[in-house]
This record gives C-alpha cells, structure tokens and sequence, in this order.
C-alpha cells in the first residue's frame, strides 16, 4: 500500500524542489529511512576537534556544479543509507570555524527593534504600545537574521565589499514587520491566547483592536519597503503579503485525496512561511546584482530553508514538551491541521483518513490521533523531509562565493533541523 | 515623512487653519439656504451622471478578486452566520445593495479628477493611446485599489470582541467563526491591494496609500475608543479633535488616493496638492452631511439613535460648555438610566449646534470647490462640482 504512495509523493517532491535532487524518482520504501533529527542534528552539528578533514569540498565560484547531490539519486531503488548521507553532510558542515549565525548576524541587528519602533508612528499611546508589543527583542529575529546573512555573503559575491546597503538593512527589518503582522492577526483567527510566553494581543486588548494592530504594522512595513525606492522590491514583498493570506484560506479546508493533501500542505508551507524568506533573499540580492541567477540562488536557498523550517515546526507540535515552544503541545492538532506528521502517520493507520478529514473535531480526536502519529514514525518521515530541503538550500547556497556569512547559513541549515524551540 | 511639502502642512491645517478660516467663513455668510431639503434622490443623479463621464458603470471593486476562489469560499461560509448578530453579515449585504452609503464613491471620484487632470506635459513617455475616456489604465487601477482598501476596513471594522460576547448575539462558536472569515477576507482584500499597488510601479505611489491605510487603522481604532460613551465623556473633545478623527477615518484615503491619481500621470505638485484638497474636503463634507442626518430628517416611528461624537453634537457641546452638557445628558436619561435620544435631539436641536455643523458642511463643500478651479473647465470638472454642491443638500 504504502509503495505507490511513496512514488506519489516522490514525484511531487521532485516538482516541489524543482531541482536535480529529485530527478531520478527513486522508489524505496519511505518507512525505512529513519532519521532522527535531534541525533541526526548532533552528528551534523558534533564537529569533534581532531576529526579528520577533507578538502573542503565547497564550490567557490558561481555556477560551478553542486557537490551535494544526494546519495539518494545515484542508488535507485536502494535504501539511502545513513552514513553515506551522514558522511556526505559531514563533508559539508564540519567546519568548526564556522562562525554561529547569530553572532555573525549580530552586528547588523543590533538597532533592528529600536529601528522597526521608530517605524510605527502613532500618535494614540496605546495603539503605539500594542504596536510594539511584539518588538521587544525577546523573538529569535530569525528571518532578519537570515536576510542579514545572505545581503553579506551577496555582497561579497558581488565584490562589493563593506556594508550592508541601507535597502538591505531595510528589508530585514521588514521581514520580521511582516512576519510579526502576520502573527498577530494569526492568533485572533486561532484563538490563542499565548505566543512567546506572553499573552496574545487579542487575549488582552480584543480582537478588533489586534486585527488593527496588524494592519497597522503592515502599512508601516509596506511604507518602508517604498521607501527604498526599487519597484522590484515593492512587488516581491507584495507577493508574500499576498502568500501569507493565501496560505491560510489554504489552511481552511481539508482535501479527500491523500497526495493532493501532501501537495496542499506542502503548498501551504511555502506560502505561510518559506516565501517571506525566499523573497526577503530575493530583494536583497537585486538590491546589489543585476545576474538573476544569482537571485534565484538566493531565493532558492531562502525558499528551501523556509520549507524545512516549518517542517520542524510542525514536528515540534509533536516532540516538544509544550512550553518550549511558547504554546501547548499538539496545537496544531487542537486547530483541525493536518500538518507532515499527521499526513506521514495516515499512511500506516488509515484511521487516520477520517480524523483528518473532519478536523480532529470528534471527542478524543486530538488524543487519538496524537498517539497514532507517535506510534508512526510521521515524525522521523518529516523530519527527514525537512533533511532534504535542508541539503537543496545548501547546495543552493554554495554557488556563491565562500565568505563567513555564507557559511553561516549553511551552518544554519543544521540550526533549523536541530532547533527543539 | 511622506510628501512632507504640504502634507504635514496639510495635517496642521487641519487643527489650525481649516477652524479660523471657518470661523471667518462663517462670520461672512450665514446663510443656509443651500440646505434646501432635496433629499438623497440628488446625491444619487448626481452619483449617476458622474459615473457616466468615466466611461464604466461603475464596479471599482476588481472582479478578479470578488470572484476568487478564496472570497466565494467566504461567502459560503458567510451563510453559517445568518442568525447571529456578527456585523460581517450586513457588510456582506452591503456589497449586494448598498447606494445609501455609495459603497464606491471612493473610486469614482479618484476617476473624475484623473479625466479632469487631464494627460500632463510630463506624461508625454506614457502612451496616451493607452487612455480609455481620457483615464490612464494605472488611474483605474487605482481606483479599484482605493475601494478595496476601503472594503477592507469595512470589513475589519466588523470584528468582534469575543470577550463582551452575549447570548444574543448567537453561539460564540459562530461568532469566533465570523471572526475569522472577516480577518481572512479582510487580509485579502488588503493584499490584493497590496500587490495592486506594486504593478503600478510607482514607489511615491505605493507609499502614500501605504500611509493613507495607516491613517485608516488610527481612525478607526480612535473610532472605536469613542464608541463607549463614558469614555468619550471624559475625552475632551472639540471641534478640531472630530475634524481630526473624521480625516484619519474618512478624508485621508480619498485625499491620499486622489493625490496619487495625478502623480501617476506625472502631474505637477501644485496639481497633486488641489487633488489631495478636493479629496480631504469633499470627504469631511460628505462625513458631516451624514452626521447631520438624524438631525435634520423627521424620523417618525423610526428607533433614533445617534452618535455623541456626531458633528452637530460636538458643535452643541462646545456651545454649551462641559458641564452644562454633562447636565444636560443627565436630564436625557430616563429612569433606567437609559439615553432617551428624542430628547437629547430636541436638546442639541434648541442651540446652535445643527446650524453650526451645516456652516461647516458648507465650508468643507466650498473649499473643495474653490481647489478644482484650477482644473480647466470640462465635464468631468463639473461632475466634480456637482458633488462638492450635493453634500450640502439633506
């Protein structure tokens, strides 16, 4: 049963990706390829001092063929094995130079709140403070660190050294404006009443006045995004403005047949989270070369990082013990969303089908299926395909010239798959 | 921060400049005998024959977004909310059957000042071929996107408060529902506006509406803290404070959008700042009038009720002084400490209040007049006119 599944879902993966890691469809038994991301994340992130090191294997000019294609292509219908991946990420990742992101990143976000407060001009005092409530510097600023990162390594690429454009630096603080507005009209559509252990907006002040805070945040952001002058620009965040909503009338409805589900959800995962991030990349990458392949490397690598980012996300709902994450556990599940896990489990406890496809809204849905998923290994499945987009933005990535920045992200890469907040 | 040339002056003008050159206005003419009662049947010709200069009848509000797949997926949810009180319903109604508010008023005006602008000397690169009834497509465009932001606050106004949620208003189960179609479908409209916006390629452009949808929230949510009646009794509130609320929430979109109308066809600055005016003052104007409504229509049987924010009640208030009002107000109340509107109106009716928000109404029409004489003299121009001459009629 679950072989023709598997194939399925390879073809679409190979759609999803759209590139050579998927070319060739393997047909292997999904159920077989466990990988843990916590463990797997320690033999990426374990760069033991004294190991061994290879050349570095990383293409330093542009365009130059990707090193990393995966194992997966070359040994059709065999089990990827674990240590030929390992050992090929090993290659890639075992810098231990390599600088932590975040305190690469940290020198351009330094001001980023202060800079993103002074945006949101109101004149009514508690407007201005629900405004904020957000920004205050607590959040993991993860996609401005991101578009701070690759605006560098860009610039190097593009030999031009020294600072960040004062457009790049914009569109960091963008990214997280957008993000933020977004987050808070999300929690009135979902009724949460905490984020990053704070008490939501609407939990305080009421729904009609955080849906007007967001729309306030999102008219600052979109004025500041203008303000950088570049028509280009404006119209790439506009698309993800646009992306984020369809994204959640995606979430709104639940589909009968199971791979167009998988392609919705993935669909989705793009459109809510990875094309914030893929066109943040994007902007700042035309802000500073005109050669479009280079835009599509830095889109590529902000698209295929956004994906794994929120398959981890969605695998955190399952593994993490509830407040980590600054929300109850199986949030998702509570919702009526069907996320990577719970479409992975379906395909070994069918009893699933139904579940899903009435929203987990029956007494003891949510239980139920949370215990199907753990007893499936829908975890280890999405976390293994959070792994793949994980290499693609790699391999993305190290088309551009090497710099400390660029490694960063690559090292980031890890960060995601091994994050467990 | 934007346009700061005049807009800042423009916003300063507001508190300042419009009140004292009212107040001499109104010292010079007295007269209200514009407000003769030719009732809205006007305001509809008038609306009519305007929509007929620019080419389309109108439906501002693109197709392509009514018509998506996500919207029609509202609409069937919408139905779910029949029977309860949640106001997405009624905004929903509205896009059906709505000329009292002249849903798209917005739009045809944007269009009205395009045609009477005409094409500019600096458009010369822009291909005047591309006209259609002497409008540029980008002029249309935005026409269509100063309505959807309109709609879109139309609908995000509507939401609902959970936490003061009763009984009668239906399960909270579908009110938690009506909710999240109306930020959905919100969010929507605002997106689509949003990437509306950037095909227009003007980034000027892109940030002035940007700032009219900020002046929009802060008016709005002004709006909303005023809406609680002890609140707004401990406000201090005067003439300039409504004027202000009223362009935050009513004037800045048409202004902001009519200004942008002209810079899209590279009109001047002088050009761009008449429109913005045209649009600021037709739109306090046309905010007074229906202030106004209550006051001058003899609503028999009909349940009265209006604002106490309303114009000619801030005029009475300012008359009469804080604590004659707070006495007043005392006296409206019937036994149950309810508000006995009827009397309340007979009150703010006996001073000087009505008349004084119908001066203004004047005021704000003929200013909008006096800032399209510039414009040469066209059909267009005089569609225009007869607009800024309508608000004054009740």
């Amino acid at each position: 049963m679950a072989g023709p599944w598997w194939l399925q879902f390879r073809h679409w993966s190979a759609a999803c990706l759209s590139t050579n890691l998927f070319e060739s469809v393997p047909h292997f038994h999904g159920r077989s390829v466990l990988f843990n991301a916590a463990s797997l994340g320690r033999a990426l992130g374990g760069s033991s001092p004294g190991e061994e090191r290879q050349q570095s294997p990383l293409p330093t000019q542009t365009n130059q063929k990707p090193l990393f294609t995966s194992p997966v292509i070359r040994h059709k219908s065999q089990l990827p094995c674990p240590t030929l991946q390992l050992s090929s990420c090993r290659r890639a990742h075992s810098d231990a130079k390599r600088k932590d992101p975040f305190t690469l990143a940290q020198k351009d976000l330094t001001s980023l709140y202060d800079d993103i407060k002074k945006e949101l001009f109101v004149s009514k005092k508690e407007l201005k403070f629900i405004c904020d409530y957000y920004f205050d510097g607590k959040g993991k600023a993860i996609r401005p660190m991101i578009v701070v990162l690759m605006a560098r390594a860009l610039n190097i690429h593009s030999n031009k050294a020294g600072e960040l454009l004062p457009g790049q630096r914009a569109i960091a603080m963008i990214s997280e404006m957008i993000h933020t507005a977004s987050l808070v009209h999300d929690d009135v559509i979902d009724g949460s009443d905490k984020r990053r252990g704070k008490r939501t907006i609407n939990e305080v002040w009421g729904e009609r006045k955080a849906i007007l805070a967001g729309d306030f945040i999102l008219s600052a952001a979109s004025m500041a995004l203008a303000r950088i002058g570049s028509n280009t620009v404006v119209k790439l965040l506009s698309q993800v403005i646009e992306d984020l909503v369809r994204g959640e009338f995606m979430q709104l409805g639940s589909k009968e047949n199971e791979n167009e589900r998988f392609k919705h959800y993935l669909e989705k995962t793009f459109k809510k989270t990875a094309s914030l991030i893929a066109n943040s990349c994007k902007a700042v990458s035309i802000l500073v070369n005109s050669d479009p392949e280079v835009h599509e490397i830095a889109y590529q690598y902000g698209k295929n990082v956004g994906i794994a980012f929120q398959l981890v996300d969605d695998v955190l709902d399952f593994t993490s013990g509830g407040n980590q994450l600054g929300k109850p556990a199986a949030a998702d599940l509570k919702l009526g969303l069907a996320t990577g896990p719970v479409l992975f489990a379906c395909q070994q406890f069918p009893e699933l089908h139904a579940m899903i496809m009435r929203r987990f809204s029956s007494d003891g849905d949510v239980d139920r299926a949370w215990q199907y998923v753990l007893q499936s290994d829908g975890v280890q499945q999405t976390s293994y395909l959070a792994r793949h987009y994980c290499q693609e933005a790699i391999r993305q990535i190290s088309m551009l010239r090497p710099s400390p920045e660029r490694d960063a992200l690559i090292r980031l890469t890890e960060m995601v798959l091994t994050r467990n907040k | 921060m934007l346009e700061p040339k005049f807009l800042d002056d423009n916003r300063t003008e507001i508190r300042s400049k419009d009140c004292a050159g009212y107040l001499a206005y109104r010292r010079g003419q007295r007269t209200l005998s514009l407000f003769s009662s030719s009732g809205p049947s006007n305001w509809n010709k008038v609306v009519s024959d305007a929509e007929k200069i620019v080419g389309y009848p109108t439906s501002f509000m693109s197709l392509r977004c009514l018509l998506s797949d996500e919207l029609s997926n509202v609409a069937m949810h919408i139905r779910k909310l029949v029977g309860t009180q949640h106001p997405l319903l009624n905004t929903a109604r509205g896009f059906v059957y709505d000329s009292k508010n002249n849903l798209q008023m917005r739009g045809l005006v944007v269009l009205l000042l395009s045609k009477a602008a005409g094409p500019s000397h600096g458009a010369s690169n822009i291909l005047a071929q591309d006209m259609v009834s002497g409008i540029y497509p980008s002029q249309r465009n935005l026409a269509e996107i100063t309505e959807l932001i309109h709609t879109a606050f139309l609908v995000h106004r509507g939401i609902v408060d959970l936490k003061e949620w009763t009984v009668s208003d239906g399960p909270l189960k579908d009110m938690q529902f009506g909710n999240k179609m109306a930020v959905l479908s919100g969010d929507f409209l605002l997106a689509n506006a949003c990437t509306g916006l950037a095909k227009l390629n003007n980034t000027k452009v892109v940030e002035l509406i940007s700032s009219a949808i900020g002046d929009l929230v802060q008016g709005i949510y002004y709006e909303n803290s005023s809406n609680i009646e002890e609140n707004s009794l401990a406000d201090v509130v005067d003439v300039a404070v409504w004027e202000e609320h009223a362009f935050l929430t009513h004037g800045a979109l048409l202004a902001k959008s009519s200004q942008a109308a002209l810079a899209l066809a590279k009109h001047d600055m002088e050009s761009q700042r008449l429109a913005y005016k045209y649009g600021k003052h037709l739109s306090l104007g046309h905010k007074l009038n229906s202030d106004l409504q209550p006051f001058v229509k003899s609503s028999m049987g009909e349940q009265l009720s209006f604002s106490l924010t309303a114009a000619p009640v801030i005029f009475h208030r300012q008359i009469v002084g804080q604590e004659k009002w707070h006495q007043q107000l005392q006296q409206a109340k019937t036994l149950r400490n309810q508000l006995d509107y009827s009397k309340l109106l007979a009150t703010v009716k006996s001073e000087k209040g009505v008349s004084s928000a119908m001066d203004f109404c004047c005021y704000h029409s003929n200013k909008a007049l006096e800032a399209i004489q510039a414009f040469p003299s066209s059909e267009a121009r005089s569609a225009l006119e007869n607009i800024a001459s309508a608000i004054t009629k009740f």
